[in-house]
């Protein structure tokens, strides 16, 4: 057992979008605080959006974030939707649906090849990977280029795309590109299935109770549906806020959310654990094993989820753009240019909301929650616990012949868990700075 | 041969151009890796080594006293030094602060005590000499792979 005193401190974890510190403190081998602070320097886009054409505001705050850029564009093109009582086509929300997979396929697998499998294979980073695991390489430099490809496709680009608007798309698929699209898709879900395989067989386990909150889709498609939790909740998604908290985390340039006074987790593994049954077909015929695990209080799942979810995408993209002929349209037109509304979709990182007021056609306030502060709470109390096992288990600096070198060997014990910890949840800093009001003192 | 050592930094942005950089490495990274080490990229590695670079691609505003020292010091570390994206290059997206209007920059002033930020946000060639650019937001496809196989 450790009697000793430990500051662990990380400046900058690596390996996650954008920049937060650690700081843990352990005292007679108890741990205190646990500091997770996230150090984005703010953009202002809560003051930015204020007087802005609402039209043109879904583009400005794609640029929020750069690896999930899509999700941020859509969200809010569907919360102004809603405001102004646009009424979008079936042909627009294929096309949103398609987008969104685009994403999902090129973000997860960022994550999974470039953040993740650097620590299951014990070396500090994907690119020192290319020699020693080529086949791994090559499938996710694939993956992610199938995912890019669609993106470009459907719309127009994979980060800060152009087409997708209020109201429609301002261009469709060249239809001459999609049949190359369908056989590109298949051609990468060999490569998935082994990375679900990956994922199923990793030890990694840190177990604890929580709440999952997710959108629970018809058809997993990340728009429209109702918001579960896995405590027993349905809400509508216009009233989300009313079941939300926000805490200020006072060290940190983020705040943080709770669920109904609790903390809550979103993401890939609450969609998993809360909606499995709406996969496609194919998925679930391919990964009935894999699905088995669901739902799961393992936080490493949400590894195995995002990748289960990368399948997904690809399935129900090939059958969307195999049974859809796409027909040049008008965008659809408001009914109003004042009003109140909610968008609300998954985010590859879980449920992100929009609530807008618009005034004569322009932007009175916007109000944001980003998947990464609703995980805030639960990733430090998962931080903490990971942190007492290892403080509790009697190997951990046994066999050290001097004291000194047992305690730098358990310091690096702990960083590495706990930077495990924290990239299962594929935080995005550059999210969780936003919208988040701190009152100074 | 010996390898050119390259290092990609952030600044205050969205990171979406090293986002995009790493799709233009779908088709690029296996033969790039033959020229280079990449020995600084907070995105993929957690090597803290920028010493004596060869090339550095930055990215995002000069927004804080720490994002002003970090570029300085780069530009002491580095024989290129690469603007990468509109940030970088004008300061805009994402110093957008820059044009806020007297009600909304009293909003931010608070924060922009608090964290130690810049009365402004800068671009790159305000601090340090730059030697290229490359524009877009994010980055264009073309004049990326043009530009950084120039010094590869």
């Amino acid at each position: 057992m450790h009697s000793c005193d430990l500051n662990v401190s990380i400046n900058k974890l690596s390996k996650i979008e954008g920049h937060a510190d650690l700081d843990i403190e352990i005292r007679d081998g108890k741990v205190g605080k646990v500091d997770l602070r996230v150090v984005e320097n703010k953009r202002f886009y809560e003051q930015e959006v204020k007087g802005k054409p609402a039209m043109a505001v879904p583009q400005l705050v794609s640029h929020i974030c750069g690896t999930c850029s899509i999700a941020h564009l859509t969200a809010c093109t569907e919360a102004v939707e809603k405001t102004l009582g646009v009424q979008i086509s079936p042909q627009t929300l294929i096309l949103r649906k398609l987008t969104m997979y685009s994403l999902m396929i090129r973000d997860h697998a960022l994550h999974l090849y470039f953040f993740v499998a650097p620590d299951l294979f014990g070396v500090d980073s994907a690119l020192d990977l290319a020699e020693s695991q080529k086949e791994l390489v090559h499938d996710a430099l694939h993956i992610k280029e199938a995912g890019n490809n669609l993106s470009t496709l459907i719309a127009g680009r994979s980060v800060h795309a152009m087409f997708e608007q209020v109201g429609g798309f301002a261009k469709i698929p060249d239809e001459t590109k999609i049949p190359a699209m369908i056989e590109e898709l298949k051609s990468i879900r060999a490569a998935v299935i082994r990375l679900c395989d990956i994922f199923l067989n990793c030890d990694w386990v840190l177990k604890r109770k929580t709440n999952f909150v997710a959108i629970a889709t018809k058809d997993f498609s990340y728009l429209e549906g109702v918001i579960k939790t896995s405590a027993g909740e349905v809400i509508n998604e216009e009233n989300y806020w009313d079941h939300l908290h926000s805490v200020v985390i006072p060290y940190s340039q983020a705040a943080a959310f709770e669920f109904e006074g609790k903390e809550y987790m979103v993401g890939a593994l609450a969609r998993l654990n809360l909606n499995k049954e709406a996969l496609h077909a194919d998925t679930k015929r391919d990964l009935a094993k894999h699905l088995a695990v669901f739902p799961s209080d393992n936080i490493y799942h949400n590894n195995l989820a995002q990748a289960i979810e990368i399948l997904h995408s690809i399935d129900h993209s090939i059958e969307l753009l195999s049974t859809t002929k796409f027909k040049k349209e008008e965008l659809a037109k408001p009914a109003r240019m004042t009003g109140e509304g909610v968008g609300v979709i998954e985010a590859p990182r879980g449920t992100l909301y929009y609530w807008l007021g618009i005034d004569e056609g322009k932007v009175r306030y916007a109000n944001l929650v980003i998947p990464t502060a609703q995980n805030l709470i639960n990733m430090r109390s998962d931080v903490r616990e990971a942190v007492v096992e290892i403080c509790a288990d009697p190997s951990a600096s046994s066999g050290q012949a001097a004291a000194e070198q047992g305690q730098k060997l358990w310091e690096e014990k702990i960083k590495k868990e706990v930077e495990k910890i924290i990239r299962a949840y594929d935080p995005c800093m550059s999210c969780a700075s936003h919208f988040l009001r701190i009152n100074w003192v | 041969m010996t390898k050119k050592r390259v290092g990609i930094f952030s600044l205050t942005c969205d990171e979406g151009c090293s986002i995009y950089m790493i799709e233009i490495f779908n088709q690029k990274l296996l033969p790039w890796l033959t020229k280079m080490e990449i020995v600084h990229f907070m995105s993929v590695s957690d090597k803290r080594d920028f010493k004596d670079l060869d090339i550095a691609l930055i990215e995002g505003t000069v927004s804080s006293e720490r994002d002003k020292r970090e570029v300085e010091e780069i530009r002491r570390q580095s024989k290129i030094l690469i603007a990468m994206g509109n940030c970088a290059m004008t300061a805009l997206p994402s110093g957008q602060r820059n044009n806020f209007d007297a009600e909304k920059k009293a909003d931010i002033q608070k924060d922009v005590d608090a964290y130690n930020l810049l009365p402004k946000c800068l671009a790159l060639k305000d601090v340090v000499k730059v030697d290229d650019n490359i524009a877009g937001c994010p980055i264009d496809e073309k004049k990326f792979i043009e530009i950084f196989e120039k010094y590869l």
